[in-house]
């Protein structure tokens, strides 16, 4: 008996067709790992000078390799001080921006309201100020109202230059999402906040983390604003401004390094302790 | 608008308020002392008087209008590479970064944790004449034999794009990654290739991010100076650095502050009409 | 921001400090006696804290304690704490941040502050009456200052500031790219340098040289003497010679060898050499450059008590202890004496106590230039494209 089979399944590929299937579906990943060298690559500059033993004050050209910076990480008056205050003032800052900056989306996308264009207007205005001017008239206005300058101005001028990134972040994941969930949660007998916490706040966390992220970074970077309203504090970055006039010490690489690390670190372990618990509800 | 909050109408303006009136307080009341001083006249020698001095915004026009547009093109072109680069890297974290996507967004702010003067140092290191990228350009023949890419225009524009990176990339992300992946399959069950696909259903569905990341560029680097300052020759400078100076070594504030709202109101324009383009409130909301 | 003064602010003033416009004050000012017990005049008794804002890292550290010894020592000398700041890291800048309160009258809660006399602040200072004058019987050590620089164009006889680092501007130039680049019109019309040497963006720096060469007075600026060295800048611009002007980030560059030669700081070559040997450092021929950060009094601090602080750094042991961290150019005679016991290398190097004949041919620039607008609006258009 000649068995006719139909021949169902794939045509015999080339090796070609293979492998171009093979570098279609990495393309992307090869890309999206370029694209992470080429951000880090600086970094990558600055850890390494972070081990670098300078004869004279200037970090510039390889001398020789050292563990003494990063045991005597503290070794500079003020650099710790200073970052301490930018990552307090970041994650503060970043904080309330966030908050004011998701609320102001959300009547944005959400509501048609008398003003909204202005409103739209108003939160552009801020990102197109040059920072020179909005530094210094800043400081007039704390002049004016006999604010002290320290701690609370720079949050506050943060937290002004921020909440613009965090409304425009949010907004982009406001616009196209699908209300229909929230109905359906309401028809099911959920209050109107119930339903915000339970349905429409875990799908828009992503975006609320990323504009926490962005002006996070905003924050910590921050200069000229700064310079302006900080009275005598220093952050981070005005310290390295001023030091590097005489040239920056390489405990300012350790420090910066250090502070990644410890990201990195926790988001990892963020990670790890995740994979954990699913593993642990899968088996119970 | 959906019918949760029909009944409600002060819900928004609560949503509003306190942010509207932190910005009123903090940001409109000092752009109004900003917007006095424009149009004072005087020097720093004998002081300033509100004169109603609209000359100044003329002057500003008049006597940096090259630098008003170079400002505009390099934001222009660091906008459209950040775009290019930056959107298949917020796909990828989107659809394959799986649990690792916050930490993969932290790599793309990495960069701001050490300050602005060491990555741009760390550059000058990376793009030096003798150092490896302008040797291989030379050796390929893209750069002259004495061509150089630091205090270049094409150096600064590279400065403005990756130090405006993760303001592309984040919004990007932020829609990519709310898009249904059911849906893409659905359209590759009805005989889409790939390709097809994501030009028909993902890629309209991320024009908010896409809008949202443009102009979170754009406008920032507009009025940036520093690149232009650290990584330029004074051909590439731009308006902010003219801002800059004028308020800081000429001491000429109202210079300086009608500059700022020439500044402000042509980047403005161009918003309006970029939204305008883009068509309706689904994409700016 | 006028200029007016109204007496309220006038009265604020006279409160926060400035008490020797009263006549006890004046009296006890020309009595000339420090003796702390006789006084009883407000203006005569130390305060418990000197506010002092100066530049990052120029002063004296203790790597292990992360202390300031010179501060410490002067504590105990004298039982006033001193609340140090490196708040300053440019002189734009700041001047940016202070005008705000001193054009209105108020203090910046400060003592004293440093500022550079290559950028028209110090001189701006003085004309709008925002610093004070120091009371040089409390400063009998004003005697150590460096004879050269005792009559500073804007501040000829010293009464309202003091040195406390100087530096010299010349030439730098890298051996292994270049020959040695010793004069202006070398750095600027020689074709091998095309486009690899910067000069620096501070009129107040870059003139004083250019002018030199010239053979003009850098200290007496005319329309004509300014318009000859614009003309030789600009020409170096617009040929593309001049990569770019730069700030102290041409240290970078000229480490790297991005560049062969540009104006550079003294300071700052002391550094870069000990790295690189390649990279040599001259005052040109013609005449370089001079600058001095300078300790001022701003309007409302202290006068006595930031008076007896400088009285203390002009002692020549105070002043070698912070010279052998600072590394620029000590204002006080006979510190180098003390170091060439305590750390000869460093007494001994000429970019750190130049000899007198670098001193003679390095000069200020003219603060009247540095307030001319006509020039100074000129040069920022030059260096901004």
């Amino acid at each position: 008996m000649t068995s006719t089979t139909l021949e169902v399944g794939r045509p015999r590929e080339s090796p070609f067709a293979r492998i171009w299937a093979l570098v279609k579906h990495h393309v992307l990943t090869v890309y999206a790992l370029l694209a992470f060298v080429y951000l880090m690559l600086p970094i990558a500059i600055v850890i390494a000078f972070s081990f670098n033993n300078p004869v004279g004050r200037f970090n510039y050209t390889w001398s020789s390799f050292t563990l003494n910076n990063w045991k005597n990480w503290d070794g500079v008056p003020g650099l710790r001080s200073a970052m301490v205050l930018s990552l307090e003032i970041a994650l503060l800052a970043s904080i309330v921006a966030t908050l004011l900056g998701t609320l102001i989306a959300l009547a944005l996308v959400r509501y048609g309201f008398r003003g909204r264009a202005a409103t739209n207007f108003l939160i552009f205005l801020p990102l197109s100020t040059p920072e020179i001017v909005l530094g210094a008239s800043l400081l007039t206005l704390f002049l004016n109202l006999s604010i002290v300058f320290g701690f609370w101005t720079i949050i506050i001028a943060h937290v002004m230059f921020c909440i613009s990134f965090a409304v425009v972040t949010v907004k982009a994941r406001l616009i196209g999402f699908d209300r229909h969930l929230e109905e359906a949660a309401m028809d099911l007998g959920a209050n109107e906040w119930v339903t915000f916490r339970k349905v429409t706040l875990p799908l828009i966390a992503p975006a609320i983390l990323a504009a926490l992220l962005l002006c996070f970074a905003i924050s910590i970077d921050d200069f000229v604003v700064t310079y302006f309203v900080a009275g005598s504090r220093t952050t981070f970055p005005l310290f390295v401004w001023g030091a590097a006039r005489v040239g920056a010490p390489p405990q300012v690489n350790v420090i910066a390094t250090f502070i990644f690390a410890v990201a990195v670190i926790g988001m990892v372990l963020n990670v790890l302790v995740q994979m954990r618990r699913e593993r642990a509800a899968a088996t119970a | 608008m959906g019918f949760l909050h029909r009944h409600r109408n002060l819900t928004p303006y609560s949503l509003l308020a306190p942010g509207l009136l932190y910005l009123g307080l903090f940001f409109v009341v000092p752009l109004g002392f900003l917007a006095y001083q424009s149009l004072e006249s005087g020097n720093f020698d004998v002081g300033y008087a509100f004169t109603w001095a609209w000359g100044n915004y003329w002057d500003a026009i008049r006597n940096y209008r090259g630098h008003f547009i170079r400002s505009l093109e390099y934001a222009g072109i660091a906008t459209v590479l950040a775009l290019l680069f930056g959107y298949p890297l917020a796909y990828w974290i989107a659809f394959r970064g799986g649990r690792w996507k916050n930490l993969l967004l932290l790599f793309i702010v990495a960069p701001f944790f050490v300050t602005y003067l060491i990555r741009t140092l760390a550059w000058e290191s990376i793009l030096a004449d003798h150092g490896p990228v302008v040797s291989v350009l030379r050796d390929v023949g893209i750069l002259g034999n004495d061509g150089r890419l630091l205090a270049t225009s094409t150096a600064v524009v590279a400065g403005i794009t990756y130090n405006f990176f993760p303001f592309m990339a984040l919004p990007l992300y932020v829609s990519l990654e709310q898009i249904d992946q059911r849906l893409i399959e659905a359209a590759q069950d009805l005989y889409a290739s790939k390709w097809k696909a994501f030009l028909r259903i993902t890629l309209p569905l991320s024009l908010p991010g896409v809008v949202a990341g443009t102009l979170l560029t754009f406008i920032p680097a507009a009025g940036d100076f520093i690149n232009a300052q650290l990584l330029g020759s004074p051909k590439n400078h731009m308006i902010g650095n003219v801002i800059q100076s004028k308020f800081l070594e000429l001491t000429d504030y109202p210079a300086a502050a009608s500059m700022s709202f020439v500044l402000m109101a042509t980047i403005l324009v161009m918003v309006a009409l970029y939204a305008r383009a883009v068509g309706t409130e689904k994409l700016t909301g | 921001m006028t200029d007016g003064l109204t007496r309220l602010q006038l009265l604020r003033r006279a409160t926060a400090g400035g008490a020797f416009l009263t006549v006890p004050g004046v009296l006890a000012a020309c009595g000339g006696t420090s003796k702390k017990a006789a006084s009883t005049t407000a203006n005569k008794t130390l305060a418990k804290t000197l506010r002092f804002s100066n530049w990052t890292l120029y002063i004296d550290i203790d790597e292990k304690t992360k202390r300031h010894p010179t501060l410490d020592a002067f504590k105990k000398k004298t039982g006033t704490t001193v609340q140090y700041t490196e708040d300053i890291n440019d002189n734009a800048t700041y001047f940016g941040k202070i005008q705000g309160p001193l054009s209105r009258g108020q203090s910046i809660d400060r003592d004293i502050i440093v500022m550079t006399d290559n950028s028209r602040y110090p001189s701006l200072l003085i004309k709008k009456g925002w610093v004070e004058k120091l009371d040089k019987s409390a400063i009998p050590n004003i005697k150590n200052l460096e004879p050269t620089l005792q009559h500073p164009n804007w501040d000829p006889n010293r009464d309202y500031s003091l040195p406390w680092q100087s530096g010299l501007t010349g030439i730098a130039y890298n051996d292994k790219l270049t020959d040695p680049v010793l004069t202006v019109p070398d750095l600027l019309e020689n074709p091998k340098l095309k486009g690899k040497i910067t000069l620096l963006q501070g009129v107040g720096d870059t003139m004083p040289l250019i002018m030199a060469a010239n053979g003009d007075d850098p200290t007496k600026v005319t329309d004509a003497s300014w318009n000859r060295a614009f003309k030789v800048v600009k020409k170096a611009v617009d040929s593309g010679q001049i990569r770019q002007f730069t700030g102290n980030d041409y240290s970078g560059p000229l480490a790297k060898g991005d560049l062969n030669a540009c104006f550079a700081w003294s300071g700052d070559v002391v550094q870069l050499e000990a790295d690189n040997k390649h990279l040599h450092w001259n005052l040109p021929k013609d005449g370089g450059g001079i600058w001095t950060d300078n300790m001022l009094i701003p309007k409302g601090g202290n006068v006595y008590t930031a008076s007896v602080y400088m009285n203390y750094y002009y002692e020549p042991k105070v002043a070698a202890a912070v010279e052998d961290y600072v590394n620029y150019i000590c204002p006080v005679v006979g510190a180098k004496e003390v170091l060439l016991k305590e750390d000869p290398s460093i007494a001994k190097n000429t970019l750190i106590f130049p000899t007198k004949a670098m001193l003679a041919n390095a000069h200020n620039f003219d603060a009247a230039a540095l307030n001319n607008e006509k020039y100074i609006t000129a040069w920022q258009n030059l260096i901004s494209g």
